[in-house]
């Protein structure tokens, strides 16, 4: 994948700070706009670099963008929802049950990107119960997410990646590559 | 909209709870880092909503709504990296689970 230009880099790095500038300054006023313009262009002159590595415009895209917004709101609720009453009848059981392990869950064929990995595992990380520790690449460039699972119910790894991150990767499948 | 905000705040708090007790009750440190997962997510989740609607209720400005959603935002982005570096990091060390795990492809395959 060839890199993207210098600029372009700058340009959209630049429009994803001033945004988050807009939202945590609220106002339009001119001052305001000036300072956030001249902080903006500071700091993506030094960390565009770091966050955007293939296509510089990639998330600009409004059906991206609308299944971003529809993942975040609904499906992953959901599931924080879904987790969060499990663990809260495994901590309110007079017994506890702890069966942890660590189990190795092979990830889609079609996320490949880094935005795309470090999205599925921080997703996997913010349900409670599942704890993503490592993600690597085999010769075949397959990939492999290494997560620590507080209750084993499945010791099959497709079957146990399909409980864990099923539904939450083929959104995600469907915003990065 | 008063039951709703009670509701929602009782939600949270009741998660928060859940998340303490659970870090008191499990064995090992993996255990724990588990459990306090659930005051990061439900707990605020439930919580940032209610004061959103608070804020709706009693007409508040636009700006309490938009910064209350940026709230939630920071820490939903940053919970999730702080508890996987302390939990490899714990790992990497040498910290011994309470009992033996029932399934370690970790220490079979030994990435890098």
């Amino acid at each position: 994948m060839q890199k993207p230009s210098k600029f372009l880099v700058w340009l959209s790095t630049f429009i994803f700070c001033f945004l988050f500038w807009l939202l945590l300054t609220w106002s339009v006023a001119a001052r305001e706009l000036i300072l956030g313009g001249i902080v903006s262009a500071v700091v993506a002159a030094f960390s565009g670099r770091f966050l955007i590595h293939h296509q510089a415009f990639y998330l600009y895209n409004p059906v991206r963008l609308v299944i971003l917004i529809f993942y975040c709101a609904i499906i992953f609720l959901w599931e924080v929802i879904k987790a969060n009453l499990s663990m809260a009848k495994l901590v309110l059981s007079p017994k506890l049950k702890y069966e942890a392990g660590i189990i190795r869950v092979p990830g889609s064929e079609k996320i490949k990107s880094e935005y795309g990995l470090a999205m599925v595992s921080n997703c996997i990380t913010l349900t409670p119960g599942t704890i993503t520790m490592d993600v690597a690449e085999d010769e075949d460039g397959k990939n492999y997410y290494y997560v620590h699972w507080i209750n084993v119910a499945e010791s099959d790894r497709e079957k146990a990646g399909e409980a864990i991150k099923g539904r939450m990767e083929r959104w995600i499948g469907r915003i990065w590559k | 909209m008063r039951i709703a905000i009670d509701i929602l705040l009782g939600l949270g708090v009741f998660f928060i709870l859940v998340g303490v007790l659970g870090v008191n009750r499990m064995p090992d440190v993996f255990g724990r880092l588990q459990a306090s997962t659930c005051i990061a997510t439900m707990g605020t989740i439930s919580i940032v909503i209610a004061g959103i609607l608070y804020a709706i209720a009693n007409a508040g400005e636009t700006v309490t709504y938009v910064k209350l959603a940026v709230l939630l935002l920071l820490v939903m982005g940053t919970n999730p990296i702080s508890n996987h570096a302390l939990c490899k990091a714990a790992y990497k060390m040498g910290v011994k689970p309470s009992k033996e795990l029932a399934i370690d492809d970790y220490k079979e395959d030994d990435p890098e």
